[in-house]
């Protein structure tokens, strides 16, 4: 029997009288790539916030790996292999895009070793399409460029869930098949991930399951597939993209 | 070498480690600490108090390091429960609260009049002890520049401007943010306090005036002026404003002014220099370098 890599029990998240996350409870495996999905303001970002250790739960746990992560400090979570991006990433003025990279895996080659940059760091940038800028200020990308940058180096710190905030918006169309290969050649090599999305094609083509949230619960946990056959998920999210014209567009 | 140029260049020296002190935490991690002084007191405290109590000199340095690593620490521990903002008003307050102690706890620092008569470095070297002094502060500046080049250049240097820049991302990756900016707090903590025993033994006095908060503004003009995050850049500044005081004496005698005139003047060229730095060239003179080798 395969164990839960991240199991989340009853979490609820309360920001005053307002609740934003009630009783949500699901699992990801191993070699799963999981969606989570729903409106604006049903819960998602919040439940990563909160998942990854950058908001207190208000009730519930998680466990992770094995270890209870429900009040860990951030860096233990991500120690623990559990790394995560963000929605709107933003990068520093003064180091390169290069030296963010690097960054990603932390004391890579010893606390205090001169930073070295491995064949590895140029093998993301290849990968990423960002070799052309490895040289320039982070902060100067394009906002479709630090989400890319954002997932490498996140994948740089190696870890066994990779949650993603969005990776695709701003991301050009012609990119965006390339990060479903890269993320998927992350699973197929071990890792799992856990990823907040609007874009309906990205989530058919990369996830393996789909959880859907409205208001704070989960309304829907299937494939992606079923996702339009499932009347709530079509009232709650879907029902307008429908009516111009299919769960595609 | 004349005898000023030989004191001007020594304390130029001394204050050139301070500045690196700061740019490690300012520069480097965006820890913007208005009481530097306070870590700089440690240093002179600690020589002044085993010479007040007859103590062997060696365990001044000792002393100050004891003391520079707790203020390091109780520093940072405050930071953890404060903005970067509010950490730096705090950190202001904290040097004015440890100036005043000085002042005010007579029996163990000998209060306003301070502690006189400690040992001269090389005064046994006359005539060429001042050289000698100088180029034991070139020496121990040399180390301090070595030593926050070479952190800097690491990967935890690297940990640090991911954190003074974007925090948020830093956690993200799995820093810690807390443990970092204290291993960085009590490093500038202890490279402040060697310049602060250097100090003492040069002034062969230590008293409550040397922790002024001026004192702190004067070395982050000499960071601001030099180029922020750049350990060659604030040494020429910490150079460039020590010179620069060093001729206010002689421009009142030119021009016949009252003696009033040298302290306003200085505390004039300070803020001067901060204001006209930060508006038009806020980078400094040496700017920081963005990038390793591979980028370039």
């Amino acid at each position: 029997m395969t164990t839960e890599l991240l199991a989340v029990r009853g979490l609820a998240k309360a920001f005053g009288l307002s609740n934003v996350l009630e009783d949500v409870s699901f699992s990801v495996m191993p070699g799963e790539i999981v969606g989570l999905l729903g409106p604006n303001g049903s819960g998602k970002s919040t439940a990563l916030n909160v998942i990854s250790g950058f908001l207190p739960r208000s009730a519930g746990t998680i466990t992770f790996a094995g270890r209870d992560i429900s009040d860990a400090p951030v860096h233990a979570i991500t120690d623990l292999g559990l790394v995560r991006t963000f929605q709107l990433p933003s990068m520093p003025h003064r180091m390169t895009v290069r030296e963010v990279l690097k960054a990603g895996k932390r004391d890579d080659g010893g606390r205090f070793a001169p930073v070295a940059y491995g064949p590895e760091i140029d093998v993301l940038l290849q990968e990423f399409r960002l070799a052309h800028v490895a040289g320039h200020a982070a902060s100067a990308l394009s906002g479709g460029q630090k989400k890319l940058l954002s997932v490498a180096t996140a994948l740089r710190a190696n870890p066994k869930l990779l949650c993603l905030d969005e990776p695709t918006a701003g991301v050009h169309v012609s990119l965006r098949s390339d990060l479903v290969g890269v993320l998927r050649n992350y699973v197929a090599q071990g890792g799992a991930c856990l990823v907040v999305e609007h874009d309906m094609l990205f989530i058919r083509d990369l996830c393996t399951r789909c959880i859907v949230l409205d208001r704070g619960n989960i309304i829907a946990d299937c494939l992606p597939g079923e996702l339009e056959n499932n009347p709530r998920v079509v009232e709650a999210y879907l029902g307008k993209a429908i009516e111009k014209g299919g769960m595609a567009q | 070498m004349s005898d000023f140029l030989i004191h001007v260049i020594s304390v130029s020296c001394i204050y050139g480690i301070l500045a690196l002190s700061l740019n490690l935490q300012a520069g480097f991690t965006g820890l913007m600490n208005f009481g530097l002084i306070a870590m700089f007191g440690c240093g002179v405290y600690g020589a002044g108090l085993v010479h007040r109590f007859g103590l062997p000199v060696a365990l001044g340095p000792a002393l100050a390091l004891i003391l520079a690593v707790l203020m390091g620490l109780f520093l940072a521990r405050l930071g953890r429960r404060l903005s970067t903002d509010y950490w730096g008003i705090a950190t202001l307050s904290i040097a004015e609260i440890a100036r005043i102690f000085a002042t005010n706890l007579e029996p163990l620092t000998g209060g306003a009049q301070g502690i006189s008569g400690l040992p001269l470095l090389f005064s046994g070297l006359r005539p060429w002890d001042g050289a000698a002094r100088l180029a034991l502060f070139a020496v121990i500046l040399g180390v301090a520049w070595l030593i926050c080049e070479r952190l800097v250049r690491s990967n935890f240097g690297l940990g640090m401007k991911l954190i003074r820049e974007e925090p948020q991302l830093a956690r993200a990756l799995g820093y810690d943010i807390d443990r970092i900016r204290s291993t960085v707090m009590v490093i500038a903590s202890v490279i402040a306090a060697v310049a602060g025993v250097l100090y003492a033994h040069y002034l062969s006095f230590v008293g409550p005036e040397l922790l002024l908060a001026p004192e702190t503004f004067l070395i982050w003009a000499m960071v601001i002026i030099g180029g922020i995050a750049n350990n060659r850049g604030v040494i020429a500044g910490a150079f460039a404003m020590q010179f620069m005081m060093a001729y206010v004496p002689f421009v009142k005698d030119y021009f016949a002014l009252p003696s009033d005139f040298v302290a306003a003047a200085r505390l004039m060229l300070s803020g001067g220099v901060i204001l006209g730095f930060l508006l038009l060239r806020p980078q400094g003179i040496f700017p920081e370098r963005v990038g390793g080798r591979h980028d370039h």
